[in-house]
């Protein structure tokens, strides 16, 4: 009862006018930094820290925040309209939403992964603020081996995602899991695969692979075929989702909402993951698998509803051990730092208001989202409308700018120039390019938890933990399963 | 009449050639004009992003100094390598001291690593302003805590014990290994990638003891100091035994430094500024209350003391980082040598010529569909050999070292490519047709690759209104005043967003920069 009466004093804070209005602010430039490819959350909570010092570092922290939920949601715009995810894990709701948009239903999309984003959000504070310390110790018994048995859970859903061209599906992801390795091991310590190159030593970025194999190999595709004399989607009435639409979808937006929760406790691993399995998952059971890729609502819905509940996840270990599970929450905890606040379980006990008032934000700012994301949707889905002539140079000067500011190098905007036409190539030869961007991303998570479950309990210590060995059965399973299902299909047919 | 008229054209032609002249001579004059430093903002270049402790370290500095000084300070975090990345930021920009590049100890082990003693000469080591102590941090909840006890433990089970702390090679790393080293243990560093990361596996007691500094205990009862290297104990740790106490003076003074340094060739009178600047701060009484509280020691260490301090780090890092096999050592045997020599280039350029005259032939040949296909997994195959020779290269002390997953991978994509070629030679998949229009999609990469070279000379905002206005007018676009007036709008979205606001440092171009 002292949660409830806890959070009751946080509710009546961040009801007052200040707070509302800070987190307003919070949640418009959320939005606006999500959608801009390689303006990062973390890049936008950077910015603001400066002024967030001379601020109460209760409304310093609802702040920062809010532009942290507000950019998750944010990348899915540039995903469904342009094909340019903002950040990686609207890569998964680029799948259905972009095809979508080359449907001329932009509206259906954004409408959806709004929604979703916000039921998610709302689902994901909720289980942070009712079952966060029993989650936390949960989190804590994770042993290496068992972000490994994720990562691999995470790489399976490439089988699904390949359909009839899982070796090419394949290829991509070990491609982009060596493509991983370049840089300094983590592990050891030592240079790989750099070629004496300087800019390497940290490897390929993200933001620019990203950017490349989506945005620009897109557009190289669309020149190609020599359509570029309209826009995506006629300009007039747009077609948005009904009540009935949504309420359809609701078991998949539930569904994935937990997933993401539950996967985004894992520090580090997170909305990426999160999206991959939940989409995954929704295509499984839906009844409608072969719409999935080709523009499904319940494919945006899954993708948009695991990254948001994943915020939730991520800030259990952040606020219960004081461990900060990406860049982001990272900067969170300097935010707390620098107004002289030790980040962890004390926190509790000391700064309940912080805490609690936090909390209470939190909420809030999904319901913030959702409204700013309402009126905004109309604005942003006039990007679909731009003549194609237009559209496509300004994309090129996006895509640049953003893979410069990522880490303020060419080496990057070249890189993801190079990544462009190697996407173009790839999708010509009928490769998907998303499994590259999950080899990229689970790359790390996999070797480095591979070597350190080695090095502490020996080669068996996969399948001597029950958690470990149970997440390899089902990453088995749900590798095997499509493989088995299309050669049965091709067989009888 | 006529002529008139063009005679007053000329002539206003030729004043305004005039007047322009002028006005560059002017700009040209004005910054030779010697003015008194610090005339614009100074950047502090950090090397991790935004968040760490040295992050927070250099915007906790900028409020302070501000109180002593009228100039604006810009944190720019420039994350990557290890801190080398942003120190090449430093040393590629003129020397007047208008870039401070906040460093730590960690940069010492990494420029050991990647540059051995170029980098850290290239540096004006200006003031060390912190003093960090190291210390053995435990986990209540385990049987095992204090540091007696540990010590015990590893010497009865040599080999076992396992210990937890950020990334290998660097400052905790090699602080464990100095510890182990002088009680004569032999435990396994399990590096995570960071120091908060790694305290959640001591708190998941996936390990039995930390190293870091004592402010990250704070916050969580459960982790326990269990030894901190320090000549006395702690004022804000009183309960805290010191190395010296529990018999081993050797490790009394092993600590984290944090402070700032200048290019070399910084002028005399902005070194004097700052050294200035830095006693100020440093005897500021809310800057010393802000770290004391970790049980951070402010101190004040200028060179030439700092400078010492630097090389003999260097020297320490070295010795250790070579006795942990993380600086390579000679190529040994055949395979290695051919990884390191110049039979891997030459190998290299023949598989990649052997791939472009392939993908020269693809439009002539009649098999161009197949030949497509196949030069794609050619592609993903010539990666994997020239990947796997590389690999050899690596040293492989531990049954899992840097090449183990490499190659794991490698070793999944060579017989998956395989098998994809084997089909193709079986049967004709339908490809894409090529579309009619892939000249735009050529001239488009050949566009964007000199709209690269050109923000590189003319700076970013002239080549992006270029490159827009070409852009539009190639795919077709005639409307001109709209043209210009989306070129426009773009410059001046991105001047002020991504230049005046996030501070993204877009070049201006080396003829500008050159000239202003």
């Amino acid at each position: 009862m002292e949660l409830l009466s806890n959070l009751g004093d946080g509710l009546a804070f961040v009801l007052g006018v200040v707070p509302i209005l800070t987190i307003t602010l919070g949640v418009a430039m959320g939005i606006v930094a999500g959608a801009t490819p390689g303006l990062s959350p973390s890049m936008g909570v950077a910015l603001l820290v400066p002024f967030t010092y001379a601020m109460s570092p209760t409304l310093a922290l609802i702040l920062l925040v809010a532009i942290y939920i507000a950019a998750n949601y944010g990348g899915s715009i540039t995903a469904v309209t342009i094909n340019a995810p903002g950040t990686p894990s609207s890569v998964v709701t680029a799948f259905d939403g972009y095809p979508l948009t080359k449907k001329g239903k932009p509206g259906m999309a954004l409408g959806v992964s709004l929604v979703s984003s916000t039921v998610g959000g709302i689902i994901g504070t909720l289980i942070l603020i009712f079952f966060s310390g029993p989650l936390a110790r949960f989190a804590l018994k994770f042993h290496p081996a068992e972000y490994f048995a994720l990562a691999i859970f995470g790489l399976t859903t490439v089988a699904s995602l390949g359909g009839k061209n899982w070796i090419k599906a394949f290829i991509a992801a070990m491609f982009g899991l060596l493509l991983n390795t370049i840089g300094i091991d983590p592990i050891s310590g030592v240079s790989r695969f750099t070629f004496g190159i300087s800019f390497l030593y940290d490897g390929f970025a993200l933001i620019p692979a990203l950017i490349g194999l989506f945005a620009l190999s897109e557009i190289f595709k669309q020149l190609e075929g020599g359509d570029f004399s309209s826009q995506q989607v006629e300009s007039g009435k747009q077609e948005w989702p009904t009540a009935g639409a949504y309420w359809k979808l609701k078991n998949t937006i539930m569904r994935s909402s937990l997933m993401g929760t539950i996967i985004g406790i894992f520090p580090g691993a997170g909305a990426t993951i999160a999206a991959f399995i939940s989409y995954d998952v929704a295509k499984r059971v839906s009844k409608h698998p072969e719409e999935f890729g080709h523009g499904s609502l319940e494919g945006v819905a899954a993708a948009e509803g695991a990254n948001s509940s994943s915020v939730g996840g991520a800030l259990i270990p952040l606020l219960t051990l004081g461990i900060p599970g990406s860049a982001s929450t990272a900067v969170l905890i300097g935010a707390l730092m620098i107004h002289d606040l030790t980040p962890g379980p004390q926190l509790f006990i000391s700064n309940p208001d912080i805490i609690y008032g936090l909390l209470a934000s939190l909420l809030l700012a999904n319901i913030i989202l959702l409204v700013l994301g309402f009126f905004g949707s109309r604005l942003w889905i006039k990007v679909t409308t731009i003549p194609k002539t237009v559209l496509f140079p300004l994309i090129f000067a996006v895509s640049i700018i953003g893979s410069f500011a990522v880490r303020n190098s060419f080496f990057d905007v070249a890189a993801c120039l190079a990544f462009g036409v190697f996407g173009w190539i790839l999708r010509r030869y009928n490769y998907p390019v998303a499994p590259i961007i999950l080899g990229m991303v689970l790359g790390n998570i996999a070797e480095t938890n591979f070597i350190r479950a080695i090095m502490m309990g020996g080669w068996t210590v996969f399948f001597t933990r029950p958690l470990s060995l149970g997440m390899l059965v089902v990453a088995a399973a749900s590798f095997a399963v499509p493989l088995i299902q299309a050669r049965k299909q091709k067989t009888s047919s | 009449m006529k002529q008139m008229l063009n005679d007053t054209k000329v002539k206003i032609t030729l004043r305004v050639i005039g007047l322009i002249l002028l006005v560059m001579a002017f700009l040209l004059l004005v910054p030779s004009a010697k003015a008194a430093f610090p005339e614009k903002p100074i950047k502090i270049v950090v090397y991790t992003g935004p968040g760490g402790l040295i992050d927070i370290s250099a915007r906790k500095f900028a409020g302070i100094a501000a109180k002593y000084v009228d100039v604006n300070f810009v944190v720019e975090n420039k994350p990557g390598a290890g801190g080398i990345v942003a120190l090449k930021k430093v040393i590629q920009a003129p020397a007047d001291g208008y870039n401070l590049y906040a460093c730590t100890k960690s940069n010492i082990a990494k420029f050991v690593q990647v540059g051995g003693e170029g980098y850290v000469d290239a540096l004006h080591w200006t003031a060390m302003l912190m003093a960090d102590p190291e210390c053995v941090i435990t986990n209540r909840k385990l049987a095992i805590y204090e540091w007696n006890d540990i010590v015990l433990d590893a010497l009865a089970t040599p080999g076992e014990q396992t210990w937890v702390g950020p990334a290998a090679g660097g400052l905790d790393h090699v602080t464990a290994l100095k510890i182990w080293d002088k009680y004569g243990m032999d435990a396994k560093w399990i590096p995570f990638k960071s120091g908060g990361k790694a305290l959640a596996a001591l708190l998941g007691e996936q390990g039995v003891a930390y190293v870091g500094n004592p402010r990250d205990a704070l916050g969580n009862p459960d982790l326990f100091i269990a030894a901190v290297s320090a000549p006395q104990r702690l004022e804000a740790f009183p309960d805290v035994p010191t190395f010296t106490e529990l018999g081993m003076p050797d490790l009394e003074n092993e600590f984290m430094w944090r402070g700032f340094a200048l290019k070399k060739g910084t002028p005399p009178d902005v070194i004097q500024w700052y050294d200035d600047l830095f006693k100020k701060v440093s005897a500021d009484s809310e800057w010393r209350d802000f770290w004391a509280k970790g049980g951070i020691d402010v101190a004040y260490v200028a060179e030439p003391e700092f400078s010492k301090l630097v090389a003999e780090d260097a020297k320490v890092f070295e010795y250790y980082l070579k006795k942990s096999d993380i600086l390579p050592g000679e190529a040994v045997g055949f395979m290695a040598k051919m990884a390191s020599g110049s039979a891997f280039k030459i190998l290299a350029l023949i598989l990649v010529c052997i791939w472009l005259s392939g993908s020269y032939m693809v439009h002539k040949s009649q098999y161009s569909a197949i030949l497509g296909r196949v030069l794609v997994i050619g592609f993903f195959l010539i990666v994997s050999i020239l990947f796997l020779i590389q690999s050899m290269n690596f040293p492989s002390s531990s049954a899992v070292g840097p090449a183990a997953v490499p190659r794991l991978w490698i070793f999944m994509l060579v017989p998956l490519n395989i098998l994809l070629l084997v089909k193709t030679f079986r049967k004709n998949e339908a490809v894409a047709e090529t579309g009619p229009r892939v000249d735009i999609v050529l001239s488009f990469i050949g566009f964007l690759v000199i709209y690269l070279f050109a923000m590189q000379l003319f700076g970013y905002f002239l080549s992006t209104f270029a490159f827009i206005i070409v852009g539009l007018y190639y795919l077709g676009y005639r409307k001109w005043r709209n043209t210009f007036i989306i070129a426009g709008a773009w410059i001046l979205f991105s001047y002020i967003i991504f230049y005046k606001t996030l501070y993204v440092p877009l070049p201006l171009g080396m003829l500008f920069e050159n000239l202003f």
